[in-house]
């Protein structure tokens, strides 16, 4: 056989092998992340038994539960299984084949050792119940106003053994008018404590938060230009790093090592910059006629996706950093924008604009498979990823027709709203 | 003979009595009409004559709150998704620009505005679209360069809050602030 009829006859079956894939129907299985582990969290015991310290244990172990649950990973068992442990568990000497009975992994003791005043001390302790093995335990002092935090830190310590990122000590930035005009605020991942970052006359607009959580990028409406600010919200103070144009949509690299925005400095034609992580050395990545806007960093600090009507009409685009390589993510709608990629790194979700309806998408990198996930005659827009990828916060009109953030997980599963003062928008999730 | 004249005088009196009371009675004058009555003109001293204030003196005094209050200069608006000048809005940035060309010291910002049915992000770079083709087609009538800066609000300041069309038409918009007169 000579090199030309192999050639050939490679060529005819790769054909064939190409016909055959084309006549193939998709099989979609929904396979994600493992398997969920039920664990059990037995009533909190306090040292005191004044009513306060009951109160605070309860809270505690509410906090706790609350957040696991929310992680997708573990499942707190429903509180009619307890019953059938017959003795009060004694956090000495516990009796693990009892919460193996009833399918527990996991167990978690927490204890209310002090609470005087103002003050309390709470210990949690995590056992694997098979092997009777005690994994880890934290002691905590703190102020009574501070029990949330408490449990979200001991929760946060959970997921670190299980390798995943803090979720529950995240902080989520965002713009409220509840005082009157647009100003930034920050919460926790569940909405509590919800609190104001500035003060001042004019608007702000488009928060982000920096890699490290240190800083939160932003536009402010200043003697009439839109001013690219890097607000230090720990340390009270604020730099500035951009003001030609109209600057605005920061996105911070994971790595912390850059950040990406737009500016409207050339010819009023919004185009994506590219700066060090602290502002510096601002460089120009896209240059077009078109808009370039919404950039979202991939988690390998290498590509942006972002929107572009280059084609005619806004879509999704991911280049690489340098902002070579362009290629087109998102087909068959007319108004695609406000990507944002997934920390795991399969996943962009964006914003589809159908009449006046929007609603987001979650695009997979790798299958191209695209569910919708969210529903209802409403705006739903501003997506941004949870550090660990399994969350997201977005603003939506629903319900209330009010603008407000909302939570929803990757699979649109456990809607909740986060925000009900004023109007709230262009919620960010800090990556740590 | 005597007693029949005393009856007839007597007869007359009481007749010319009747007579003349009838007659006062119908002679009462109607009560004067107020035009009737003759009027006198009070002779004021003409006022103090007031400095003549020329157009550019009250231009002058005013703040430029009270200038953008009085809104000289008309917003314009935008088909939807779209930057393009209108051809109604033509009209009204000649009339803008005439404004301008009269009071030739005044600089201006230029805002661009979206409707909600744009997502945040586009809205802005769409925003800005628009106040850059404001700007130039200002420029086109002889408006200098430096009197004009732009700024775009995307949708985050609607002046209409309703949620139809004719609300959206109303929020896609290119308006006009003074920053310096």
């Amino acid at each position: 056989m000579t090199k030309k009829t192999l050639c050939y006859l490679l060529l005819g079956m790769m054909c064939c092998a190409g016909a055959t894939f084309a006549q193939q129907e998709v099989v979609m299985s929904i396979r994600e992340g493992m398997p969920i582990i039920p664990m059990a969290i037995p009533e909190f015991l306090s040292q005191e038994s004044s009513p306060e310290s009951q109160q605070a244990a309860a809270t505690l172990r509410d906090v706790i539960s609350a957040d696991l649950k929310y992680s997708r990973i573990f499942s707190p068992l429903p509180q009619s299984y307890y019953g059938y442990i017959q003795r009060e568990l004694d956090p000495d000497n516990i009796f693990f084949k009892e919460w193996e009975s009833i399918q527990a992994k996991l167990l978690i003791v927490g204890q209310l050792l002090k609470s005087e005043g103002e003050n309390i001390l709470f210990e949690g302790k995590l056992y694997d119940v098979k092997s009777e093995r005690f994994i880890f335990g934290k002691r905590y002092q703190s102020s009574k106003d501070l029990l949330r935090t408490v449990a979200h830190r001991f929760c946060d310590e959970v997921m670190k053994i299980y390798g995943e990122p803090t979720l529950f000590t995240t902080k989520i930035v965002f713009v409220s008018n509840r005082d009157g005009n647009d100003e930034l605020y920050m919460m926790d991942y569940d909405g509590y404590n919800q609190e104001r970052l500035t003060y001042n006359q004019i608007q702000d607009y488009m928060p982000a938060w920096s890699a490290d959580r240190q800083g939160i990028a932003y536009t402010a409406y200043e003697d009439g230009k839109a001013k690219l600010y890097l607000l230090y919200p720990f340390q009270a103070r604020r730099k500035l790093i951009w003001d030609k144009g109209t600057s605005f949509g920061t996105n911070f690299s994971p790595d912390g090592k850059w950040m990406a925005f737009c500016s409207t400095e050339d010819e009023s034609n919004s185009e994506i910059y590219m700066a060090t992580g602290e502002g510096e050395n601002v460089q120009r990545l896209t240059f077009n006629k078109a808009i370039d806007t919404a950039p979202s960093w991939s988690p390998t600090s290498r590509e942006l996706a972002f929107t572009s009507d280059r084609s005619g009409s806004p879509q999704i685009y991911i280049m690489d950093r340098e902002g070579s390589n362009v290629r087109r993510r998102s087909f068959g709608g007319t108004y695609h924008d406000g990507p944002a990629w997934s920390p795991t790194g399969d996943r962009l979700v964006y914003v589809s604009r159908v009449e006046a309806v929007f609603d987001l998408y979650v695009l997979n990198l790798r299958t191209d498979q695209i569910i919708k996930l969210t529903e209802g005659y409403a705006r739903n827009e501003s997506p941004a990823w949870s550090p660990e990828g399994r969350h997201l916060v977005f603003s939506s009109n629903r319900v209330t027709g009010t603008i407000q953030l909302y939570a929803i997980d990757y699979d649109g599963q456990n809607l909740r709203q986060l925000t009900s003062k004023g109007e709230n928008k262009l919620g960010d999730w800090s990556r740590q | 003979m005597k007693k029949i004249l005393i009856l007839t005088l007597a007869c007359l009196l009481v007749l010319s009595f009747t007579i003349s009371c009838k007659k006062k009675v119908e002679q009462t004058p109607p009560p004067p009409q107020a035009k009737e009555q003759p009027k006198v003109e009070r002779v004021e001293e003409p006022p103090p004559p007031k400095p003549e204030l020329t157009e550019e003196e009250i231009f002058e005094r005013k703040t430029l709150e009270e200038i953008n209050a009085e809104k000289p200069l008309q917003m314009i608006h935008f088909d939807f998704d779209k930057f393009f000048i209108r051809d109604d809005a033509k009209a009204t940035l000649e009339s803008n620009a005439s404004w301008m060309k009269k009071w030739g010291s005044v600089k201006i910002l230029i805002e661009g505005h979206c409707d909600e049915k744009g997502t945040e992000e586009y809205n802005l770079a769409l925003g800005e679209k628009r106040a850059k083709n404001t700007f130039d087609y200002l420029v086109s009538l002889g408006i200098s360069v430096d009197r004009l800066k732009i700024i775009s609000y995307g949708k985050s300041q609607p002046i209409d809050s309703g949620h139809n069309e004719i609300s959206w038409e109303r929020n896609r918009r290119a308006q006009f602030t003074i920053l310096e007169k």
